[in-house]
């Protein structure tokens, strides 16, 4: 029997609508501007942790100095769950071919770094970088006016005796990696390629003609590229690495700054909005508690004319349902026209959304009022239950 | 008096407090009986109602106690929605208790509400017209006057033309003139509903209830506690 009582509920919240209007108002000034800081939390620090993930440099943990680092080492990283990638690097800074040519366009550039690549190399999304290839960054393919599939030039010098010798490869340019992950030149190869590199630099009996002949894997390497799986494993990952004695630190310091940030404000919001839900709860279960109290005599007669006393208790638990789903429908209403509103001042702003309420954030908001209400009427409910029928005879 | 009638009791009470304790000791009723509990001010006449209709708590003075309305047996236990349908006991307080959110006529209809039951039409509209209602029917407690408010609870109590009618000081609000009127109405309602009636009041002797039947009272100081006694039997013993 819930159509009784659901019906006295709302008649007595429109008899007393003032009242009820106060109440409403009450929770959309403790509920509207948490929300609107959580959508602004969630937009601006979800924004900014957003770009993070999305940079996979961010990601990335460059190895401190030279190390010496075998199979086994790369074996057992690379079987971490938050390991995204690693490669193997010949030297703790970039080798450095003399000089990449495009020569039908006549353009050169001297100094260009080598980087090591492999299969799942974040910087190249699912390119492959196999031996004779390369991937060029899109500064530097911009500065050769060189395409994916067209071919150029990589000039390894040496100086042999006094002598100038140099070695030529040419490689085809089969990935770009876009400005926005890697800005700076340099070239993306192989490790046999790099391996072949480093041993004409360093072996006098091999020439510009046999370098790349007969190449054998190291057993040890100076140094790697390390990509962990999310910024989260940052911390952790370093420290697993330290104690496998690999000293490393986050290329982007800054990143695992923000998360620190984002976690704090997180613990921050959250005590924010318990105490101010605390305060609600309160003050909605004394208003409750009142209204009782002001219609004791009623209740009484009620319980006078027959009507159960589980139909009498739901009586409040209904208004407290009606009054805090009124209360989240205003005020998001109102939180949205201000989000819209936020949002329109900050369009030309970098951020996608400056401020932002997520489905989750919508449902635990009605999870949390539902909740509320349920929980802000137990003592109005006790007290319906100490109301007798006696009241109502004895009141004069 | 047969136990099938419409109020049988013998021997029930209630204590209130650790001073006074209100005890029915004999009342039998027929269908159409009129009688008056007639006792000063603080007696517990309204707790007597209260015994009467099974509205509060009654304790089983003797062992030959019985309580039975309309011929269901009344236990402290016993649902209350079992026995106090408006078709079984009608209520007119001292207060005139409206219910302040609901119109004059949702007030009215509301004991048959919580009952789900549906009022006879021409009984209701016959109510309504003889309590001169007509056209308060829409209007908010607060918007009729204290009498209009003391004919819409005779209205509410004898629109489920209840077995049983228990009247508390009915006509204490009223100005002296419109007494003698609201209890002649009532009387004729009542009769019209087939209703018995029990009024309390400490104003019967004169008005339309003058010549009904009283329910004897008295009164015992028992090693510092009070019984107050009602009874059919106690002839001549009310306190005036």
């Amino acid at each position: 029997m819930t159509r009784l009582p659901l019906s006295l509920a709302v008649k007595e919240l429109r008899h007393d609508w003032r009242g009820s209007l106060c109440f409403i108002a009450a929770l959309v000034g403790v509920l509207a501007p948490m929300l609107v800081v959580l959508a602004l939390k969630n937009g601006f620090i979800g924004t900014m942790i957003d770009r993070l993930v999305d940079d996979p440099s961010n990601r990335e943990l460059l190895a401190v100095g030279s190390g010496a680092y075998d199979a086994q080492f790369f074996d057992m990283i690379a079987a971490r769950d938050d390991v995204a990638f690693i490669v193997p690097a010949t030297r703790s800074i970039n080798t450095v071919a003399n000089s990449l040519r495009n020569r039908p366009k006549r353009n050169l550039e001297r100094a260009v770094p080598l980087i090591p690549t492999a299969a799942g190399d974040p910087l190249l999304g699912g390119l492959v970088v196999e031996k004779g290839q390369m991937a060029l960054s899109e500064t530097l393919a911009a500065e050769l006016e060189l395409a994916i599939g067209e071919k150029a030039e990589m000039i390894i010098g040496r100086k042999l005796d006094g002598d100038q010798q140099n070695a030529v490869s040419e490689l085809t340019v089969t990935g770009i990696v876009p400005e926005r992950l890697y800005s700076r030149y340099a070239m993306f190869i192989s490790l046999p390629d790099l391996l072949a590199v480093e041993r004409f630099r360093d072996d006098k009996l091999l020439t510009p003609e046999t370098w790349r002949d007969g190449l054998d894997m190291q057993e040890s390497y100076a140094s790697f590229r390390l990509y962990a799986r999310a910024l989260d494993d940052l911390r952790v990952l370093e420290s697993a690495l330290t104690d496998a004695g690999a000293q490393v630190r986050p290329r982007a310091e800054n990143a695992t700054v923000l998360l620190l940030f984002r976690k704090n404000l997180d613990i921050l919001y959250a005590a924010v909005a318990l105490i101010a839900a605390a305060g609600f709860w309160a003050a909605m279960a004394a208003n409750l508690r009142g209204v009782v109290e002001r219609q004791r005599v009623s209740f009484s007669f009620l319980d006078l004319l027959g009507l159960s006393d589980r139909a009498r208790k739901s009586i409040p638990v209904f208004q407290s349902l009606i009054l805090v789903g009124l209360g989240i429908c205003v005020t998001f209403i109102i939180v949205g026209l201000i989000l819209v509103t936020i949002n329109l001042g900050f369009a030309n702003a970098p951020q996608q959304m400056a401020a932002r309420l997520g489905p989750l954030d919508v449902i635990g908001t009605l999870i949390l009022g539902v909740l509320t209400a349920l929980t802000a009427s137990g003592w109005a409910v006790l007290a319906i239950d100490r109301i007798g029928t006696e009241e109502v005879l004895r009141h004069a | 008096m047969s136990d099938a009638g419409v109020v049988h009791i013998r021997d029930i009470g209630i204590r209130l407090g650790d001073e006074l304790v209100v005890i029915v000791d004999a009342l039998d009723m027929d269908a159409g009986d009129v009688v008056v509990l007639d006792a000063i001010s603080g007696a517990g006449k309204s707790t007597a109602l209260g015994l009467i209709a099974g509205a509060l708590p009654a304790e089983r003075m003797s062992v030959s106690s019985a309580h039975r309305l309309s011929g269901q047996s009344i236990t402290p236990e016993l649902p209350r929605d079992k026995f106090s349908g408006p078709d079984r006991l009608g209520f007119v307080l001292q207060t005139n208790i409206l219910i302040p959110y609901l119109s004059i006529s949702e007030n009215i209809d509301l004991p048959m509400t919580i009952a789900g039951q549906r009022p006879e039409t021409d009984w209701r509209e016959h109510l309504v017209r003889a309590l001169g209602l007509t056209g308060l029917t829409d209007r908010m407690p607060t918007e009729v006057s204290v009498g209009q408010r003391q004919r819409v609870t005779i209205a509410r109590a004898l629109l489920g033309q209840p077995d049983l009618l228990l009247l508390d000081e009915p006509v204490s609000a009223l100005d002296p003139v419109n007494v003698g009127q609201v209890e002649r109405l009532i009387e004729v309602l009542a009769q019209d509903a087939g209703s018995a009636v029990i009024l309390a009041s400490h104003q019967a002797a004169r008005g339309a209830f003058a010549d009904a039947r009283r329910v004897g009272h008295r009164t015992e100081d028992q090693g510092g506690v009070l019984y107050s006694r009602f009874s059919d039997a106690y002839e001549g013993e009310m306190a005036a």
